[in-house]
């Protein structure tokens, strides 16, 4: 699905250039975003080090381990093919927490660590599992409790009270990944 | 004390988890070091997929296509209750993440933060992914091709919590 999208991207962009007449600007910009390509990747790099070396402490440290025993009840319902004692689990609750604290440069390292290891459970195949569809699923939905860059944002813009919009980004957040789950389980038992 | 825990949530963690290894007696740097061998790799793996979604999404913005689409949706939005002002970040959101923060941050100025308008943008930003950056990225750095139903069921979830996030702010 993701080479249509990709590909369905790509051609409504260059079909909608030519009649609106922003050729040169379609050519202009795919250039430019090679270039923030290499930026973005220079900054994650960073960040990737970062939090794979500070996952590997903790990991030392069993912290990982208990964060997963306290995650379990939940990991059992939402990924059952994932074995009990695996490091999968692990990695998996340092991702999710993460998220959850808004730790914005560490989400995306820790959620590729959390993916190889479902893939290594998958055997690195190149057909996703459900666990691996699941856990891209959770991460495509936004599951902080403190969205902390938009409350700046709004300060910034002169909110009279910027966190007064939390109670609708909680109950949100909620709706959309209750959605997500539901659709996943849904639709990987019709074997799509 | 937001402020605070927003501020502080990184360096907080770090603290924490270092000192606590650190009093278990492991050799904490070395650990750190080994573990962010593995950083690199996984962000070199990730480069060509980055390249490839933001270019596609370049071509997008650049287009003007945004701008055609909300003069079409917006009609047929406006029935069912979305306002015409969401249209842009609705069609944004889940393809580019600097590009609906662009939005995002201009019209929350011309809205005001804490009108209506502003209060769904604000939630929708707060609750919601860059679906199609996320996906490939984190499918791509594992070298899975074959994605299954996972595009569909996070753009599902993700519009279904964007239009909630316009409804919801009109009750609260």
């Amino acid at each position: 699905m993701l080479n249509a999208i990709w590909a369905i991207m790509i051609f409504a962009g260059v079909i909608t250039a030519l009649f609106t007449g922003r050729t040169k600007e379609i050519s202009d910009a795919v250039l430019a975003s090679c270039v923030s390509s290499i930026q973005l990747i220079i900054t994650m790099v960073g960040a990737m080090c970062l939090w794979t070396g500070v996952m590997r402490v903790a990991q030392k440290a069993g912290l990982v381990d208990k964060l997963a025993k306290l995650l379990r009840g939940v990991f059992k319902f939402i990924f059952p093919g994932i074995p009990k004692d695996h490091p999968a689990n692990g990695a998996i609750a340092m991702s999710i927490s993460a998220d959850l604290l808004g730790l914005g440069s560490a989400a995306t390292p820790l959620g590729i660590m959390a993916m190889k290891e479902l893939s290594n459970i998958n055997g690195n195949s190149p057909t996703a599992s459900n666990a691996m569809v699941m856990f891209g699923v959770l991460n495509s939905v936004c599951i902080q409790l403190i969205p902390a860059s938009i409350l700046v944002i709004r300060q910034q813009a002169g909110s009279v009270k910027p966190s007064s919009i939390m109670p609708a980004v909680w109950i949100t957040s909620l709706i959309s990944a209750t959605t997500g789950i539901v659709a996943a389980k849904c639709m990987e038992k019709r074997g799509l | 004390m937001v402020d605070f825990i927003a501020g502080f949530s990184v360096a907080g963690v770090i603290f924490i988890i270092v000192i606590y290894a650190y009093l278990k007696g492991v050799p904490v740097f070395d650990a750190f070091v080994e573990g962010a061998k593995e950083g690199v790799k996984a962000a070199i793996d990730v480069l060509p997929v980055m390249v490839g979604i933001l270019a596609a999404v370049s071509i997008l913005n650049a287009s003007g296509l945004v701008d055609i689409l909300t003069g079409l949706l917006k009609g047929p939005l406006s029935l069912i209750g979305i306002p015409a002002e969401t249209v842009p970040m609705l069609l944004l959101r889940p393809f580019s993440g600097s590009a609906s923060l662009g939005l995002f941050t201009e019209q929350i100025k011309t809205f005001g933060p804490d009108s209506y308008l502003g209060k769904a943008l604000s939630t929708i930003m707060g609750s919601s992914e860059t679906v199609l950056y996320i996906l490939p990225v984190y499918f791509g750095a594992v070298n899975v091709k074959n994605t299954r139903h996972a595009a569909a069921a996070s753009l599902i979830a993700s519009y279904t919590g964007m239009l909630a996030a316009i409804y919801i702010c009109r009750i609260l």
